[in-house]
């Protein structure tokens, strides 16, 4: 039997056609094979959802046929509403979005992934998200609608009003660069879970629960939390020494994959400058500082800026609250989970791997509870 | 370095545990040392699942404590009750459970797994399925007794009146011989989740998810399906030689891990045999039938019969509907699940394997005015 490899760094668990991440070279390749940095100037999300579940991009004609398809799909039904109304405003919106997505999905029988289905359960989180945003204010939601593209609709289901163009650009951008990134824990959570045979919700809910975790979707926050304890580019070098001093980890540096500057975090931070002039500044000598620290510190590691210290930028830009970040991180990834769940029924085998025994010598016989 | 891609990680190690082993080649399961025979017929499943989360079974002071914890998780939450009020009375119990947990588990702010909280959810999974059970026969929900054992307050809650202590003691043994088992697919997701650092209901409700597929914990309802469509012992030969002729699986047999009988299995036929002898008369036919073909197909495979075919037989006599066996297989399970949550967290890496992309090579997009 194989060494055991913790964290399972190194070991191929799938083969996939949906993304690939070229940690050496910096590159994130799209399904079609695409580069991030080439698609993000032509594309929206919509048409990268569509890329991900297809492998091709849309003509026009499959663009407005999937719009439609989102844009009718984006109504809770009684389950989820009653769910959602059941819990109080002030819960975690990863919960919500975790628990609504449960109760949308829920089912009578067991039932096949299929592409509606991820269109469907795509086309629901920013209704989902929105709506727990505007209960997290006090405030009734609004109804999701039709004629918006799926950045205005969130936009507009959190805030209520017209969305700003800029703003909605912003987040469009910030979905399309999101929405698949290799085998990362959220998208091999849905993958183990689609191995059983289960329901693409089931798959989902699973992805969601991983992508909660500080480790992974909860990093952006992270970074934008960092980011207000610094303060201003003029605080960065102190705060940095002091933490560093304290062995405290940098939010927003670091990547098992790459090895160079995430493609992601480039194209994020020239988006900042411009979707958030002050938080720009502090953030550009943040990095500056903390890349010269951890260089400093281990000259042998690659510690690059990885893509939720600039995404913390951007969605800031954007107007998205921090408490949101990680669900509107996963308003995008689902396209890539769902992408994943769908190419995986074409060779399904349960992931059930070993595990190594360091417990006791099997044989001790139990005492009864009297002689304990 | 890159390992080769092995389908399902197939004898890859994806975590060290010292919670059980699965000894396929000699047919063993052992909890924190002990082997499953020396536990099933003498443990309380509070006994068990305090071994499993502390790796020492109880003092009775503990043992009582324990009790009066689970005791005092037995009542839903008033958004859990509203959101499994919410759902449809047709609902999949799978799916009612994978929300109803996830409802039952939000918080304000990310708390980290504990044993505190593993008891909390282990005590509110038969809440959850006995209200929605009642709920489908259109009765009262029955308030949960603090006077009585885990398997005993389930079968109250259930059915609104004290089940004999035989049936007490079954569904016990089915609970301790369930708990855990190795790195199964369902824990295997709970630990991915909980890698992330992500809390423990999060870990929970995926693991929910994955035990809902059939490859996993979906089957043993197939179990009876197929045994009520062969129908009688002097049919199984005839209808089981034709149903291979249409490549029918047979439900019940094969494991990824046992080279030999499953030890479980084999007290649970014991249980078959005494409690259910109609179902035993039939499905041990079935079993010798099923055996003798599959052998003949691949005598080299060591197929033989997993847990939950003669589960079924013990979960129809404890008179439980057989919608609710992946259900009831969850409330056993989650013992083991928040076990290896518990082990995972102490011991952290992120559990981000590796993909193998099989797409083509990358190219320039088109953009969408152009394309085809």
């Amino acid at each position: 039997m194989a060494e055991f490899s913790p964290g399972l760094e190194g070991v191929v668990a799938a083969e996939t056609a949906v993304s690939e991440v070229d940690g050496a070279n910096g590159r994130l390749i799209y399904r079609g094979g695409y580069l991030i940095e080439d698609l993000v100037p032509v594309a929206g999300y919509e048409e990268i959802a569509h890329l991900l579940w297809h492998g091709e991009l849309p003509n026009e004609n499959e663009l407005d046929t999937l719009r439609q398809q989102m844009a009718a799909a984006r109504t809770l039904n009684q389950s989820a509403r009653g769910a959602l109304m059941a819990m109080d405003g002030q819960i975690d919106p990863m919960d919500v979005l975790r628990t609504v997505v449960s109760a949308q999905g829920a089912s009578k029988s067991l039932t096949k992934p299929s592409l509606a289905e991820a269109i469907a359960l795509t086309a629901v989180f920013p209704t989902i998200v929105g709506s727990a945003y505007r209960r997290r204010q006090g405030k009734d939601m609004v109804e999701p609608r039709a004629d918006l593209g799926h950045a205005a609709n969130l936009l507009w289901m959190m805030e209520g009003k017209e969305p700003d163009l800029q703003k909605v650009h912003l987040v469009d951008s910030y979905l399309v660069l999101l929405a698949d990134h290799g085998l990362n824990a959220s998208t091999f959570a849905a993958r183990v879970v689609a191995s059983t045979g289960s329901d693409l919700t089931s798959c989902v809910v699973g992805a969601i629960a991983a992508l909660k975790g500080p480790a992974h979707g909860g990093a952006t926050f992270a970074a934008r939390t960092m980011l207000d304890k610094i303060g201003s580019a003029d605080n960065a070098e102190k705060w940095l020494t002091e933490a560093h001093g304290r062995h405290e980890r940098f939010s927003g540096f670091g990547h098992r994959v790459y090895r160079t500057y995430d493609p992601r975090a480039k194209i994020l931070r020239e988006m900042a400058k411009t979707a958030s002039p002050e938080l720009h500044k502090t953030a550009a000598r943040t990095e500056e500082v903390a890349l010269k620290i951890l260089h400093d510190a281990h000259p042998e590691r690659p510690n690059a800026t990885n893509v939720d210290f600039w995404a913390s930028v951007v969605l800031t830009g954007a107007g998205i609250p921090k408490e949101l970040f990680t669900c509107v991180f996963a308003i995008s990834r689902v396209a890539g989970w769902t992408a994943h769940v769908l190419e995986s029924l074409s060779d399904l085998r349960i992931i059930r791997p070993a595990s190594r025994w360091t417990g006791p010598e099997p044989g001790k016989k139990p005492l009864q509870l009297a002689k304990r | 370095m890159t390992s080769t891609y092995v389908p399902g990680l197939e004898g890859i190690i994806g975590a060290q545990t010292a919670i059980s082993m699965v000894d396929g080649a000699n047919g063993r399961l052992v909890y924190q040392g002990y082997v499953i025979a020396d536990l099933a017929e003498q443990m309380s499943f509070e006994e068990v699942a305090f071994l499993l989360w502390k790796g020492q079974l109880p003092a009775r002071a503990e043992l009582d404590s324990l009790a009066l914890e689970l005791a005092g998780s037995r009542t839903l939450t008033p958004a859990a009750t509203k959101a499994l009020e919410a759902l449809p009375g047709d609902t999949d119990p799978m799916d009612v459970l994978r929300s109803v947990v996830s409802v039952q588990g939000v918080e304000h702010r990310l708390s980290r797994p504990s044993v505190p909280l593993a008891i909390h959810a282990t005590g509110s999974f038969p809440t959850i399925l006995a209200m929605f059970h009642r709920r489908r026969q259109g009765l009262e929900p029955v308030k949960p007794r603090s006077d009585l054992g885990h398997a005993a307050n389930y079968l109250y809650m259930l059915n609104g009146t004290e089940s004999s202590p035989a049936l007490i003691r079954a569904l016990n043994t089915y609970l301790v011989l369930l708990a855990d088992h190795g790195m199964n697919a369902s824990t295997f997701t709970a630990r991915v989740i909980a890698s992330t650092e992500s809390d423990l209901t999060s870990c929970l409700v995926g693991a929910v998810g994955a035990l809902k597929g059939p490859a996993h914990g979906g089957a043993p309802s197939a179990v009876i399906e197929q045994l009520e469509q062969i129908g009688t012992a002097e049919n199984a030969e005839r209808w089981m030689r034709e149903a291979r002729k249409r490549k029918v699986k047979f439900m019940g047999f094969g494991h990824r891990i046992y080279r030999v009988y499953d030890p479980r299995a084999k007290i649970l036929k014991e249980m078959c045999r005494q409690m259910n002898p109609s179902f035993y008369d039939l499905a041990s036919k079935v079993e010798e039938v099923a055996l003798q073909i599959l052998h003949e197909e691949h005598p080299e495979r060591p197929q033989s019969t997993n847990v939950e075919f003669y589960s079924a037989g013990v979960l129809q006599a404890i008179g439980l509907p057989k919608e609710f066996f992946s259900p009831t297989f969850a409330v056993s399970r989650v013992a083991g699940w928040s076990a290896h949550v518990l082990e995972q967290a102490a011991n952290n890496r992120i559990i981000r394997p590796q993909s193998e992309y099989i797409g083509p090579e990358p190219r320039k997009p088109v953009p969408l005015a152009n394309r085809g």
